[in-house]
């Protein structure tokens, strides 16, 4: 994408006033997003995303500049316009980059580009049937199909010069089931790193049943009781209440700051016992992982709570350097218009010993909340919020009937304590995560938990 | 390759390889954001960025692309996508492309004062919100967030029917963030203003009202479980209508997503509600001269005086309703296909300060922050609910924080359920889905667990 000649000048204009460390980011990504509403192809965009990020250190200090017009001339521009920003001098050292390549763990085997936009929307098509077979109170059902291939370079002025590629697939179903003025809608969305060979392991016909599934469901159910009650929450996008509650306070953009409740709480007990927390990008084909991160660092497994003890952070250069740690291969961002920073890559609660016939029949009175919606946390506090997009009562250590509504409520360090089972099917789901450096893949996964008390909104009266 | 060549030879092109008539939607955003920590400049970012939005008429079907490298292999790509992607749609919405109105509005979308502002001037900005807030109480452990920033948007429209317009905009902002510490205690308190004069930006009060409010919140409690009167203060008010400002789509009325398809001419709201989409403010951040279609806008009527009166449109959506567009077509960005969006909507404001709200509440809640909307409410059913936290009221005056509580309850019985509105409109960050701007509203009844 760049010459090696532009890098090294560029990076050199970067460092011409008091930066210590300069680093450049290219990306040139393709595309494909088509949106299908009940059966009917509304809208197809391919596109292509295509620019250069410059950052530059002094210190703990951070400047961003970022442009597509990938002319030298301007490239050297920006970088002097950004330079400006960080006043002083450093010495000059002439710079030499060594190209580094690390192994692609993350096979593709069919590109996107290789099949026609018809082959793609035969699988929605698919996935539109499954959905739509499932049950006469369907109403609406709206398929979306992505694609993207991005291809990036990443150079730095320790002599960094390094690329990777990521292809991803999506496929997302949310299915509407209707019943007199009422609606509820289900949603399913699986994704991998991978190509069209994604559709070799997820049968599009079953995602779309799966989404309309959780629509029939939660349209016959009652709203769930409000009060403070035993919560059991499923495997897989169960996971999401670890990502929001606990998993940004991990990232050391909110450690470094000491602004997280785990801020300098390295080989603290923080959560149950039962507890075994990983974030590892590094997993041949997961939605959120890759070969390196956008920092250039190769991605891996990192423990972050081990039997309930605090034992790591993620961690990205900058931050690094505010709490003088090594990064963990978890600098990410959306594109070139973000400058990187820590962030989650599949992140999940490791498997434990019970069953989860155990954990219900162990359950007098309480939700089982088995598909999650999505949430949000205020990292400062750990209040966090999530809504339950399919949940029943479990009465007498029996599932009994879907109740729709419950939103969980608390705080994460108290949620992790109170965690008092934990079972053996650790899986994981697709989700894209949202914070300061955009809108990024990640995995969130779990094995199924039962949290002893968690405070359940719902609209019905207390229980 | 600028931008006028760059579209004619892509017509050309396109022409050639026989699609028939174009569009381009090109937007050039420039923008720059500081932000202070601990006195020091944290981060700072700077950007210049185009993009080119391209569709085109295929078989009688129209096909999306979009580039943001505006180079010779660019053109062939953008055609050859446009032609794939025409030929995959199997809706038989009958699209035409704009050839222009007879004439635009004059609307204040740009100042050009705030370009000739140097960075020096958004790095002290952003110094004085931290300072401030730091100076405002004690109990400010830490502002985690003083951040300025300036926005600029210069959007291009042309096609092969004879459209060819362009507007500039620019504002910007100031956001600060105080984490206050009592004790074991943390709570957060906040503020965003976005502005088009950098003399309205005022960092000091703003940082003022972020750590007085986090100051405010502590020794928060949660209340018992039961229904409440609420005052859900201006911000959560627009937030709330933000969540659910899709209903009025006429698209979604289309597809069936709307409850309200059917609820044109009706009641839906109490008396004193009007909701108005007006593209035509000054210094608004959802003000433009036309639309994502190149349509000519104008102020629209959506609830007047509790009766749905409109739906946003369209060309396609107006052309199935049989009525004229309302010029809300809207493209996100020059990576999203043609939607309908709100552009400045806003519940009118009242007659009532927030003072008389308070002491018309006389007993209950305010809520002054909900966490969770992209997930906790439900745009299809109107059905919402939150985690919040705010005051309570006791006989008309604030008696404490309240926190740890979720609020629950359905759009469209909210309408209805308007008891007053509040005289203090305020609109949030613009974005791609519009600009958002309520008074507090004072409901007559919500669903709230605490304990």
């Amino acid at each position: 994408m760049l010459l090696e000649s532009t890098i090294l000048q560029v990076l050199a204009a970067a460092l011409s006033t008091g930066g210590d460390f300069a680093e450049i980011f290219a990306e040139d990504t393709s595309t494909t997003s088509i949106n299908m509403i009940n059966g009917k192809v509304e809208e197809g965009v391919l596109g292509r995303d295509f620019g250069v990020g410059i950052r530059i250190f002094q210190g703990t200090r951070s400047v961003y500049a970022y442009t597509n017009d990938l002319s030298p001339a301007n490239l050297i521009s920006v970088a002097q316009e950004a330079a400006a920003a960080l006043p002083g001098s450093s010495p000059q050292e002439t710079l030499v980059l060594e190209r580094s390549t690390v192994p692609n763990a993350h096979l593709v085997k069919i590109r996107p580009s290789d099949v026609s936009q018809a082959r793609k929307v035969e699988v929605m098509r698919e996935a539109h049937a499954g959905a739509q077979g499932t049950d006469p109170l369907i109403s609406q059902v709206a398929v979306r199909y992505h694609d993207s291939h991005q291809q990036i370079l990443v150079a730095n002025s320790e002599g960094l010069l390094t690329e990777d590629q990521r292809v991803r697939t999506r496929l997302a179903v949310q299915a509407v089931a209707t019943k007199g003025s009422e609606k509820q809608s289900g949603f399913y969305g699986p994704g991998r790193h991978m190509g069209f060979e994604m559709f070799e392991l997820i049968n599009p016909r079953e995602a779309g049943k799966r989404a309309a599934q959780i629509a029939a469901t939660m349209i016959h159910a009652d709203y769930a009781p409000s009060g403070r009650y035993p919560v059991v929450i499923h495997n897989e996008f169960g996971g999401v209440i670890f990502h929001e509650a606990c998993g940004h306070g991990l990232e050391a953009t909110s450690v470094a700051k000491g602004t997280s409740v785990f801020a300098g709480k390295l080989g603290e007990k923080v959560a149950s016992e039962l507890v075994t927390a990983i974030d590892d990008g590094s997993i041949p084909n997961a939605w959120g992982s890759q070969n390196i991160d956008d920092e250039g660092t190769p991605t891996r497994r990192n423990v972050l709570i081990e039997k309930g003890v605090l034992k790591g952070y993620m961690i990205d250069k900058l931050n690094g350097r505010r709490m003088g740690m090594a990064p963990t291969g978890n600098a990410r961002r959306q594109s070139y218009r973000f400058a990187p920073t820590s962030r989650m890559t599949n992140t999940f609660i490791d498997g434990g010993t019970s069953t989860v016939e155990e954990i219900i029949g162990n359950t007098e009175w309480g939700l089982f909340a088995k598909t999650m919606g999505g949430g949000s946390v205020n990292p400062t506090t750990g209040e966090f919020n999530f809504a339950v997009m399919e949940g029943y009562l479990i009465e007498n250590g029996q599932i009994t009937k879907p109740v729709r509504g419950a939103t969980l409520i608390g705080q994460g360090s108290e949620i992790l304590k109170k965690i008092d089972m934990v079972a053996n099917n650790l899986a994981r789901g697709q989700g894209m995560c949202g914070s300061i450096s955009g809108s990024i893949p990640a995995d969130v996964g779990q094995p199924t938990i039962r949290v002893a008390e968690i405070t359940v909104g719902g609209r019905k009266g207390g229980n | 390759m600028d931008l006028r060549e760059f579209k004619e030879r892509l017509f050309a092109l396109g022409s050639a390889a026989g699609l028939g008539d174009m569009e381009i939607y090109a937007a050039r955003t420039k923008e720059l954001e500081v932000r202070i920590f601990k006195s020091e400049v944290d981060d700072y970012s700077l950007s210049d960025v185009v993009g080119v939005g391209f569709r085109a008429q295929y078989g009688g079907k129209v096909g999306y692309a979009f580039t943001e490298r505006m180079d010779e292999a660019s053109l062939q790509f953008l055609v050859e996508a446009a032609k794939a992607n025409a030929q995959i749609i199997d809706s038989d919405d009958e699209i035409e492309f704009f050839p222009g109105s007879p004439a635009y509005p004059e609307v204040e979308t740009y100042n050009a004062a705030l370009d000739d502002l140097s960075s020096e001037e958004y790095i002290d900005a952003a110094l004085r919100l931290e300072q401030a807030a730091l100076a405002a109480d004690s109990r400010v452990d830490l502002v985690n967030w003083a951040l300025t920033g300036y926005y600029s948007e210069e959007v291009f429209m042309a096609n092969t029917k004879g459209l060819e317009q362009s507007y500039r905009k620019n504002f910007a902002v100031g956001y600060v963030s105080a984490v206050v510490k009592d004790k074991d205690q943390i709570k957060t308190g906040h503020r965003f203003r976005c502005v088009f004069d950098w003399d309205e930006l005022k960092p000091g009060e703003l940082a003022r009202e972020a750590a007085e409010e986090g100051a405010s919140l502590l020794d928060a409690d949660t209340v018992p479980s039961g229904d409440y009167r609420i005052i859900l203060r201006r911000d959560v008010a627009r937030d709330i209508l933000a969540t659910f400002a899709g209903v009025f789509s006429a698209e979604a009325v289309q597809k069936g997503l709307s409850l309200l398809g059917d609820k044109l001419g009706t009641k839906i709201a109490a008396g004193h509600v009007t909701l108005t989409d007006n593209p035509l403010l000054p210094k608004a951040g959802g003000s433009r001269p036309f639309d994502g279609e190149g349509v000519a806008v104008q102020a629209t009527t959506v609830i007047k005086d509790g009766q749905l009166t409109n739906f946003l449109h369209n060309l396609k959506t107006a052309k199935k309703a049989g009525v004229e567009t309302t010029g809300n077509a809207n493209r996100g960005s020059y990576k999203s296909p043609v939607g309908i969006a709100p552009t400045n909507f806003y519940f009118e404001p009242g007659t009532a300060s927030f003072d008389e709200l308070v002491k018309e509440l006389h007993q209950g809640l305010i809520i002054i922050d909900v966490q969770g909307l992209h997930s906790g409410a439900n745009p299809v059913s109107g059905d919402f609910s939150l985690g919040a936290y705010g005051y309570l009221v006791e006989g008309g005056r604030i008696a404490r924080a309240v926190d740890q509580i979720t609020v629950s309850g359905n759009f469209f019985t909210l309408l209805q359920d308007v008891a007053a509105v509040g005289t203090d409109l305020e609109f949030g960050a613009p974005g791609g889905g519009g600009n958002i701007g309520s008074p507090s509203l004072l409901i007559k009844s919500l669903a709230v667990a605490g304990k």
